[in-house]
């Protein structure tokens, strides 16, 4: 067994020349919810980039389950870990099924066809995220909710040990974004480890197990919700006043800028 | 609890194949029977039906591999400027007068194809991030426009009797004496094919994007560059051989989305057997319509998939 799921030790990351984030030490244990969060254009996107190898120039030390990723290929760390973007293609005219099945590519050799192996475990991932009655269902005619759920289907069935998600609860409404982060943390009980970009500051305190606030490419804060939604660290960070403070009847915060005078 | 995805069933490939291979009989005995009839049925007609395989094939593979790539449905193997490149190169081989026998028209259009996907690829790259896929179909439009001009350009200052030929093969022409042009396009074909049927479930990733294929494991940079390459040999070498036939690439995928999904493992091998029949039987039709004379093969398969294309652009835009 290995004691982290993701490990970074003084990473820096940039595209190109130009750098955008330094000297980040991050640690997450099997089944650890934690959450990133700083303004646009902090480094979230590209911390998680970094830890994939999108396209990011990185420099120092990423390890997933005790394992250097620079000492995994490809489809070995596939199987480890799975992403769910912000970015994908919204037309694609596969059924949700098959586009669930997809995530089996690291499990299969080429030219290979859905295993009845591959067909069960993408049947129990639509199952958890409630996707199963879309299964037949167009890709492209689904709403945006959806299409979050199924591609989070889709990279559960790579049966990941760390899943990143970046802003998962974006543009949903209300019932969509609770119900989005009640599955992660289901997931999450199950010993998946998460990293997850996200703004939902409020609601998100209820269901993270630490915090990682990033302020132009540094780290600003590490620590449970509780030590980091502080008036001091938030109004700083997103360089707003900010009124924080904890709902004790619903267990989140509630993150107000202050009225202008 | 299962769900697989949608799958062909085996009666459909059966169809397929029995419907190619009564087209292919009815190509062999429609038209006139000069004398002797065997010398026509297999020094004229066999090696014109498997050149109508072989290129109705090519271009459709090809179109899927494009549609895939550019994550767009109504790309095709001409998006990208691969029959510019084609053209350009075989046009002014054969403006140029030199004496070429078809293998080095198939091979003109071939390094012309792939030198368009390099140029249009080059340029895209130095594009914003992001951008990726609009800069490639624009430097695509742009190459397709540049082309065209040169090979104008060129016919401007050449004598009536070479332009006459170069119109005559941008009007597409699939007619063949003896076995030279099919058997010098089996190989280009065939090293294209393979490399995009060993990759179908390839296809079926960076058609989700490039970030979700990237980290299912794929090589997304590698794989593309071969996708592309694969494309280009098979419309290049093709347009070099009979001129650039259009629509094939666009209209055989289209179809067959219909039957098999979009399942990219069973799209390509349909998108192949579709594309052999669809330009088997435009060729037929081609004989047929001005018996004894015969229509060009680009003129009657752009007047089949040009109303086509629109009633595919009308339909897909009020879905929206």
């Amino acid at each position: 067994m290995f004691l982290s799921t993701l490990r970074l030790d003084d990473v820096s990351a940039g595209y190109g020349t130009r750098s955008v984030l330094s000297g980040i030490n991050l640690s997450i244990s099997p089944g650890d919810i934690c959450g990133l969060i700083g303004p646009n254009g902090s480094g979230k996107s590209t911390l998680l980039r970094a830890i994939l190898d999108l396209g990011v120039t990185v420099s120092g030390t990423i390890e997933v389950c005790d394992i250097e990723t620079s000492d995994l290929s490809d489809n070995q760390q596939a199987r480890i870990v799975s992403y769910l973007p912000q970015n994908f293609n919204p037309f694609s005219r596969l059924t949700v099924a098959e586009t669930v099945l997809l995530g089996r590519h690291p499990y299969r050799g080429r030219w290979a066809f859905d295993s009845s192996l591959d067909l069960e475990i993408a049947g129990e991932c639509m199952l958890e995220t409630d996707t199963w009655h879309l299964r037949d269902r167009i890709f492209s005619e689904l709403s945006g909710g959806e299409k979050r759920l199924v591609l989070l289907a889709s990279a559960l069935a790579q049966e990941p040990k760390l899943l990143l998600l970046d802003e998962p609860g974006s543009s949903l409404d209300f019932r969509h974004q609770l119900n989005m982060w009640l599955l992660l943390k289901k997931l999450s009980d199950k010993g998946i480890a998460m990293l997850i970009s996200t703004h939902e500051v409020a609601l998100a305190g209820r269901y993270l197990d630490s915090v990682l606030v990033l302020a132009n490419g540094e780290a600003r804060a590490f620590g449970k919700p509780v030590d980091v939604f502080t008036t001091e660290i938030l109004s700083e960070v997103f360089d707003v006043h900010l009124h924080v403070s904890e709902d004790s009847e619903t267990r989140s915060w509630i993150i107000v800028p202050e009225m202008e005078k | 609890m299962t769900a697989s995805g949608r799958r062909p069933s085996t009666g459909f490939w059966v169809l397929l194949i029995l419907a190619i291979v009564i087209a292919g009989v009815f190509s062999l005995m429609v038209g006139p029977m000069g004398d002797p009839p065997g010398w026509v049925v297999f020094r004229l007609r066999l090696p014109r039906f498997v050149l109508a395989l072989l290129t109705g094939s090519a271009l459709s593979i090809s179109g899927c591999v494009l549609q895939s790539l550019l994550r767009n449905d109504l790309a095709t193997p001409y998006t990208l400027g691969i029959s510019a490149g084609a053209g350009l190169v075989a046009g002014s081989v054969i403006i140029s007068g030199l004496a070429v026998p078809v293998i080095g028209l198939v091979a003109a259009g071939t390094a012309g194809a792939l030198l368009a996907v390099i140029a249009v690829y080059a340029l895209a790259s130095g594009g914003a991030r992001g951008e990726y896929g609009a800069t490639l179909l624009l430097a695509g439009v742009t190459m397709n426009l540049i082309g065209a001009a040169i090979l104008l350009l060129f016919e401007y200052f050449s004598d009536a009797s070479r332009i006459l030929e170069i119109v005559r093969w941008m009007m597409g022409d699939l007619a063949v004496i003896g076995w030279g042009k099919p058997l010098f396009l089996i190989f280009p074909a065939v090293i294209g094919t393979l490399i995009v049927f060993s990759r179908t479930d390839v296809l079926n990733q960076i058609s989700q994007g490039d970030d979700l294929a990237s980290t299912r494991g794929v090589s997304v940079r590698r794989e593309r560059n071969l996708l592309l390459i694969a494309a280009a040999v098979l419309a290049g070498s093709t347009v070099g051989a009979v001129g650039p036939v259009g629509f094939v690439g666009l209209i055989v995928p289209h179809i067959m989305r219909r039957f098999v999904g979009a399942d990219y493992r069973y799209l390509v091998p349909a998108s192949a057997l579709g594309g052999m029949l669809l330009m088997v039987l435009a060729d037929s039709l081609s004989r047929i319509v001005v018996s004894p004379a015969e229509l060009p093969i680009g003129i009657v398969m752009s007047l089949l998939g040009g109303p086509f294309f629109l009633v595919v652009l009308l339909r897909s835009g009020r879905r929206k």
